[in-house]
């Protein structure tokens, strides 16, 4: 400390031993004195230095930060806000840092709709049991067009336009884009017709959500752009079975129609099929038919010389060679000798051979 | 006594600094202020900067926060004009607009925001039992309008509200409205419910009913359509063995050149195909060549 108070820049200090010649104890005084003056100075060199460090703030990587200048923001827009690390301002009361935590995309959802569940059945997936009428304290629900009860949440995720008016305008802004949500869910689901919003139209009622928090928020000048609207509708509990089987009803038509459809495909394609070889066959016949009369044609007209060369003869032979050609092919041939008395013969006729083949069979020598 | 000119001049940045920190104040941008002399609001600042005023116990500087304040009222119960019970709740954004008189009003309470959203909350009440009266419950529940009628109540309520403002003139000023819950009584709900329950036994019967009607039309549709394809072939087949036939007549002017050949030589054809297969001819002796035994048999026997 000594060394410390006689280095050069000590001016008051030196001036005090020779005006006064004092005794021991004055002497000491002095010398007290001396001594907590250089404390002093020391401080306030410290203190101004510390002073000066004051502005000196770190932007932790998850935040962001916004200059205040005699309290008005330094910057505009997405400019205001310094990124992490290490920046100076200048010491209070010319400059302020106000911290946000606003990095990237914030999310807020919407549960005015849902029913009451606990973060673990959330996680779980479980969804309570049902229980009697929904009392309108506890159970959050919509209501739709044509006056059903329907839960449904919305999850919305945005990006900050304006992080001067998101930050400084609003006390908590993220409470009034869910506000924004909240309305537009109750909004949207007032508008869609119960099965609209389950089944029939869930882009609809998810674009219809999305456009009414757009719009709340662009009105309510929040400051905000809209990401990402994800919506989640589901009967109530108690109503599961009912809406179940509807669907099932639906999953059935489905199936009776297709099942209907295949089985007229199949008639038609047959029955296109079988018109296609009738056709066919007709074709044929024609073409034998003409062909054969054709041919015959031919040979009558070769055998017509013949013929009226030697009628008689001709006609004589060609008959027995027929009547030749004929006999072997015949299967059965019975023949009937005249009795010997001149008197008719009786002879019974079995009729419709196929069915008693063995029968047939014996008759035949 | 010699004075070091360093140590002067400290002492006079030291008593500048204290002197302005005396005489003046800041407003943030988050902050309206008003500034009163004696006790008595003589200025009111809205917008951020630094200001000079004069020390305490002269001058005092109150400070409120503008920001817009996010106020959700209880859910209350209102009748619609059409007499449905209907529990609603609104989110108010509002915000201090005019300092000087939300100063004598508030400045007193501990928590003035909160103070003054205790009134809010009584005009928020009426504004909404007003407006729900007006509406039938189609008004805030159908696909007619396109939700101008909803939008119409918010409006209607923001109204109200304001309404009850400008008669108080607190400065306070409500931004935007917004129902943010709309619930029927519980009771209500349970009859919702059981109307539910058989609309959708209704939907289901009919899917059911329309499925099977569809497909019975389906499926009579496709046999009728089979049964005209092959109505056509069939006629389209004759018309083609007719053709045929008409070609085949050509060649019969052939068989005219002796008619009685003709005839004879058919006859022994068709006497050949209508024998071909599996027939059983009996012959008696009468019949040629069968004749034939006869005279054998008899000449041998005789000889």
């Amino acid at each position: 400390m000594n060394d410390h108070l006689h280095s050069p820049d000590d001016l008051p200090a030196p001036a005090l031993p020779p005006e006064m010649p004092m005794d021991a104890s004055s002497q000491a005084l002095a010398e007290a004195l001396r001594s907590s003056f250089a404390i002093v100075k020391v401080l306030m060199v410290l203190l101004a230095l510390l002073f000066l460090a004051s502005g000196f703030f770190t932007v932790g990587p998850q935040e962001r930060a916004i200059l205040l200048r005699f309290g008005r923001p330094v910057g505009e827009g997405e400019k205001a806000l310094l990124m992490p690390g290490l920046h100076w301002s200048l010491p209070y009361p010319i400059d302020e840092s106000i911290k946000v935590s606003i990095s990237g995309l914030q999310q807020v959802r919407s549960t005015v709709g849902w029913y009451p569940v606990t973060p673990e059945q959330e996680l779980s997936g479980i969804e309570p049991p049902a229980g009697g009428p929904l009392n309108p304290i506890v159970d959050g629900y919509a209501l739709t067009a044509d006056a059903n009860i329907i839960h449904t949440r919305a999850i919305l995720t945005y990006r900050i336009k304006d992080p001067i008016r998101y930050v400084f305008s609003f006390v908590n802004a993220s409470n009034a884009v869910q506000n924004a949500l909240d309305n537009a869910l109750l909004y949207a689901a007032s508008r869609f017709k119960v099965d609209d919003i389950l089944t029939r139209d869930i882009a609809g009622f998810r674009s219809a959500v999305r456009r009414h928090a757009t719009q709340s928020a662009e009105m309510q000048d929040l400051g905000i752009v809209v990401e990402t609207c994800t919506v989640d509708s589901v009967p109530p509990r108690q109503l599961k079975d009912a809406f179940a089987n509807v669907l099932k009803a639906e999953v059935m038509r489905s199936k009776v129609l297709n099942e209907a459809r295949s089985s007229e495909n199949q008639v038609t394609n047959k029955a296109s099929a079988d018109a296609e070889s009738l056709i066919n066959l007709a074709r044929s016949d024609r073409a034998r038919r003409v062909s054969d009369v054709g041919a015959q044609a031919e040979r009558f007209q070769e055998i017509l010389p013949q013929y009226k060369d030697h009628p008689a003869l001709f006609a004589q032979q060609r008959l027995t060679e027929t009547l030749g050609r004929v006999l072997t092919n015949v299967q059965d041939k019975i023949f009937v000798a005249d009795s010997a008395d001149g008197k008719p013969k009786e002879m019974r006729l079995l009729l419709n051979r196929e069915v008693p083949k063995p029968v047939t069979e014996e008759k035949k020598p | 006594m010699k004075r070091n000119p360093l140590t002067l001049i400290i002492a006079l940045l030291l008593i500048l600094i204290f002197g302005f920190l005396l005489f003046s104040f800041q407003v943030r941008t988050t902050e309206v202020a008003v500034v009163t002399t004696f006790g008595k609001p003589t200025r009111q600042i809205t917008e951020p900067s630094l200001y000079f005023k004069w020390p305490w116990p002269i001058q005092k500087v109150w400070t409120f926060d503008r920001r817009v304040q996010n106020f959700e009222d209880r859910l209350t119960e209102g009748l619609t004009s059409d007499n449905f019970g209907l529990l609603t709740s609104v989110y108010v954004g509002w915000k201090v607009s005019n300092p000087t008189n939300f100063f004598p009003r508030f400045a007193g309470s501990a928590n003035p925001i909160s103070a003054a959203e205790t009134l809010l909350d009584q005009w928020v009440g009426n504004a909404k039992t007003d407006v729900v009266g007006k509406h039938p419950l189609s008004d805030f529940v159908s696909t007619s309008d396109n939700g101008a009628a909803f939008l119409a109540i918010e409006k209607a309520i923001l109204e109200g509200i304001r309404s009850q403002i400008r008669t108080n003139n607190l400065g306070l000023e409500v931004e935007f409205l917004g129902i943010k819950r709309l619930q029927l009584p519980e009771t209500v709900s349970q009859s919702v419910f059981d109307r539910m329950t058989s609309e959708r036994k209704v939907l289901a019967d009919r899917f059911q009913y329309e499925g099977e009607a569809e497909a019975q039309r389906i499926r009579s549709d496709a046999e009728r359509k089979a049964a005209e394809l092959l109505a056509n072939a069939e006629s389209q087949a004759t018309r083609i063995k007719g053709i045929g036939e008409a070609e085949a007549a050509k060649s019969l002017a052939v068989f005219q050149q002796n008619p009685e050949l003709a005839s004879f030589i058919f006859r022994l054809n068709a006497l050949e195909s209508s024998l071909k297969e599996r027939s059983v001819l009996i012959f008696d002796q009468q019949t040629p060549p069968f004749d034939l035994f006869r005279g054998v048999s008899t000449n041998l026997l005789k000889k």
